[in-house]
């Protein structure tokens, strides 16, 4: 049961009418969730991880002249975040491309691999030992930065638990397909109907875990605006609504590729939602992200204008 | 409960949880549907639900822990109701 002073949340206070503008995120029609590029970055599987990920780089050279647009994003991002310029600016825009291959190759390959082997492509894991002390349900909180997709698959594996990830409706059929099917305690849902957050509730009642990736804006009345980098950024409040609401740890978890070509999972100190703080803990996961976003700027893969993402 | 005291339930969650203006509440019935993209219906999107199903766990006592599809039970008032009511029974 939960408790009747919960009952003012931060849902009452945002305007419905926002909920039926039509506006759509941006990155709705991102070219990079294309099942082709799943295909041909599957059809790579077969070579030795080295060579794949050399060969993946080359791809990720070759990827920043075939998408112009994305790539005047990611330079104009990439000059907020840092404060680059010239042929550094140039550097750092070019090493996205290039992360981004990597890190999608290894999405559709090497994360297909057995939960249990996923772990030799990790070099360090900190702050996974938190994970023992949490019982009942709980939200993974992740982001498009790293190889968030092993992130969120090593939490499911320590924490032992059926895992429901929340994914865009057009994204499932290509994720199904070359990232997991349901059968290792993972299910991809859907959000194609607001419903959704029933099965939500009712998996994190029976202590399982949801996972959700907190960084693009869905052009709902649930977009909260949040400084990034120093300026105003919509971030989904829902994630902190759901915790809020059934008493649950948000747990943020960051897999980012290092330059061995190895992964550092990071799972900093769960977030506690108390009632009416939905927005100051969406706020301290912004900053988190931020921080993580500033040591690996070139792992950040939203190709769109984070501060500006909607489109009418 | 009865049928009536679930429907109050609701109305009254529509106006304490969900900020539904009363008037609107008062005009709810048994044929009023719930989610958004519906026609006349109430237009809850997916964190009026998570409002609801808490209010729901919190006024009627019943639990929303379900491993079936829960979408069918909220698609209308009557729907709710009517679930709200096995659950009842069933515990």
């Amino acid at each position: 049961m939960t408790d009747p002073s919960l009952a003012q949340s931060a849902v009452a206070s945002l305007p419905r009418a926002e909920a039926e503008r039509g506006a759509v995120p941006r990155w709705y029609s991102h070219a990079y969730n294309r099942a082709e590029l799943y295909r041909l970055a599957a059809a790579m599987g077969w070579l030795p991880r080295p060579a794949r990920l050399r060969l993946a780089r080359a791809v990720g050279r070759v990827a920043r002249r075939l998408f112009p647009a994305e790539r005047a994003v990611v330079r104009s991002t990439l000059e907020v975040m840092t404060g680059a310029t010239g042929t550094r600016l140039d550097e750092l825009t070019v090493g996205v491309f290039r992360d981004f291959a990597m890190c999608f190759s290894d999405l559709v390959t090497t994360n297909r691999q057995p939960s249990t082997r996923l772990t030799a492509h990790v070099s360090q894991a900190r702050g996974t030992e938190r994970l023992e002390g949490l019982e009942g349900g709980m939200i993974s909180l992740t982001a498009h930065v790293g190889n968030w997709e092993m992130a969120g698959r090593l939490l499911a594996l320590r924490s032992a638990r059926p895992t429901h990830v929340v994914v865009a409706a057009e994204e499932i059929q290509a994720l199904e397909r070359w990232v997991r099917r349901d059968g290792d305690g993972v299910r991809f849902v859907p959000r194609t109907m607001p419903t959704v957050s029933l099965q939500l509730v009712a998996a994190l009642r029976r202590g399982e875990v949801v996972a959700v990736q907190g960084d693009r804006a869905l052009g709902t009345r649930g977009d909260t605006l949040v400084p990034f980098f120093g300026r105003p950024a919509p971030f989904p409040l829902g994630p902190f609504i759901l915790a809020r609401a059934l008493r649950v740890p948000l747990v943020p978890a960051f897999c980012m590729l290092g330059p061995d070509d190895r992964y550092t999972v990071t799972m900093p100190e769960p977030l506690a939602v108390a009632a009416g703080g939905e927005e100051e803990a969406l706020r301290a996961w912004v900053a988190l992200l931020e921080e993580t976003v500033r040591r690996h700027p070139t792992q950040w893969f939203n190709f769109f204008d984070i501060w500006n993402p909607i489109r009418g | 409960m009865e049928t009536d005291e679930i429907l109050d339930a609701i109305k009254a969650l529509l106006v304490e949880r969900l900020k539904f203006d009363p008037t609107r509440a008062a005009e709810v019935t048994l044929d009023t549907s719930l989610p958004k993209g519906i026609d006349g219906s109430l237009g809850l999107d997916s964190l009026d639900f998570i409002e609801l199903a808490m209010g729901i766990e919190e006024r009627c006592g019943v639990m929303i822990d379900d491993q079936e599809d829960l979408a069918p039970h909220f698609k209308s008032v009557g729907a709710l109701v009517d679930f709200i009511t096995s659950r009842q029974i069933g515990a």
